[in-house]
């Protein structure tokens, strides 16, 4: 009995915890499990407090860039900024400037363009320069809220994909998991942020920020479920490009006259 | 019956797992997670509510200044948003409804964001060659002195 002592016990101590834990692991997963079948039952419309009459149901909401008309005046940035209370040198929405020539190209984006864009001098001949306004493309099939070991990142049922600041933990998965930058972890708070389409703006029946100050109408923001919506109209029937197709993410921020160097 | 015993202690281990388990998700779950998928359901109508809207749009602020309104929408800032110069509308006019005069960004800087002239911009669009068309260095120059952002000409 004492001969095996030690090599019998540390045996069994250590199945008993490979069991035990494999027991938990199956109690939580059942009980998860369980919990998410029977809220699948329950009432499918968001809780809107004060007994507004925003029903998520009847959105899809899709955001629309016109790469030709943006005139880098980084209003959008700007008003990101104010309205969403973004801290200094992080940005939710930003616009990039490309330089492109037959040898090499260039893109900057200085302050994220919210100061504007001065003249640029590149060391190469330059064929042709645009801007690229970007923002959280909120796709469907998106890798951030899948990484969210807490269940903080979400995609809402009218197609928003948001962080709950409360839940989250500040781990930074989903900032390397978005393949377009579009999270940070916030300085102050220390949970990942994000743009969100101005979530208490589009279910006011208001635009978001970046689209109601654009001067040129660079940006657009739409519904894909309402008859006759501009932004619907151009996703049905042109020919619309999104951003890194390759990766399967769906965006649901779709472009028109994007360029191939255009990330 | 010696082996008995084993497995009794067993199934009194698991079952005091068990219930430790279901009392720390009581505690930890938060009460709305999985009411719409895997997240806090609550959060939805939080974020509906997350913050005041400050941009308001040009139509808001025609309420008031219709004379300044009426300017702009027959000029070629037709589709220039108020809020674009002035700062938005929450800001001038606060919560508790008080107003605050809202600043007036008088210095080029504000017209260069737009109109200097830079090569990405659309060729279409209005741009300046600023040193040349002060004949000099910009800085100090005032745009306003000479056109009217409500309703500016070349």
């Amino acid at each position: 009995m004492s001969d095996c002592h030690d090599g019998c016990d540390g045996g069994r101590r250590e199945f008993l915890a490979g069991t035990l834990k494999l027991a938990g692991g199956a109690v939580v997963t059942v009980i998860g499990g369980s919990a998410l079948a029977s809220s699948s039952s329950s009432p499918t419309s968001a809780p809107r407090p004060g007994g507004g009459a925003y029903d998520w149901n009847e959105h899809l909401w899709a955001y629309l860039i016109d790469t030709t008309k943006c005139i880098g005046c980084g209003s959008c940035a700007r008003a990101c900024k104010a309205e969403n209370d973004v801290p200094d040198g992080f940005y939710r929405t930003w616009i990039e400037r490309y330089v492109v020539g037959s040898e090499d190209s260039h893109v900057d984006s200085p302050n994220g363009g919210m100061d504007g864009f001065p003249p640029v001098q590149v060391g190469f001949v330059a064929n042709k320069s645009f801007f690229v306004p970007k923002i959280c493309n909120h796709c469907r099939a998106t890798p951030c809220t899948q990484v969210c070991p807490v269940g903080a990142s979400y995609r809402t049922k009218d197609g928003a994909v948001l962080v709950d600041a409360e839940s989250c933990i500040g781990c930074g998965y989903c900032v390397q998991a978005c393949p377009y930058g579009s999270r940070f972890i916030h300085p102050a708070t220390h949970t990942a942020s994000k743009c969100t389409w101005c979530y208490h703006r589009i279910t006011k029946g208001l635009k978001p920020a970046c689209v109601t100050v654009c001067p040129t109408q660079a940006r657009q923001f739409g519904d894909l479920k309402k008859e006759g919506d501009p932004v619907r109209a151009v996703v049905e029937h042109d020919r619309v490009q999104i951003l890194q197709g390759h990766l399967l993410t769906e965006p649901q921020c779709y472009y028109t006259h994007l360029d191939k160097e255009v990330r | 019956m010696e082996h008995g015993k084993h497995v009794f202690r067993i199934v009194i281990l698991v079952a005091v797992i068990l219930a430790v388990v279901l009392l720390a998700r009581g505690f930890l779950v938060p009460r709305t997670y999985g009411l719409y998928g895997r997240y806090r359901g609550a959060n939805v109508a939080q974020q509906m509510d997350a913050r005041p809207v400050l941009y308001a749009g040009a139509a808001a602020c025609a309420d008031c200044h219709s004379d300044e309104a009426t300017k702009r929408a027959a000029g070629a800032h037709k589709n220039v948003n108020c809020e674009v110069c002035h700062a938005p509308l929450g800001a001038h006019i606060l919560a508790d409804g008080s107003v605050v005069k809202p600043p007036v960004d008088r210095s080029f800087t504000l017209c260069a964001r737009c109109h200097r002239k830079v090569a990405a911009r659309p060729a279409g669009f209005p741009q300046v060659d600023l040193e040349q068309h002060v004949n000099g260095p910009v800085e100090g120059k005032v745009c306003l002195e000479c056109h009217d952002p409500h309703s500016p000409k070349p």
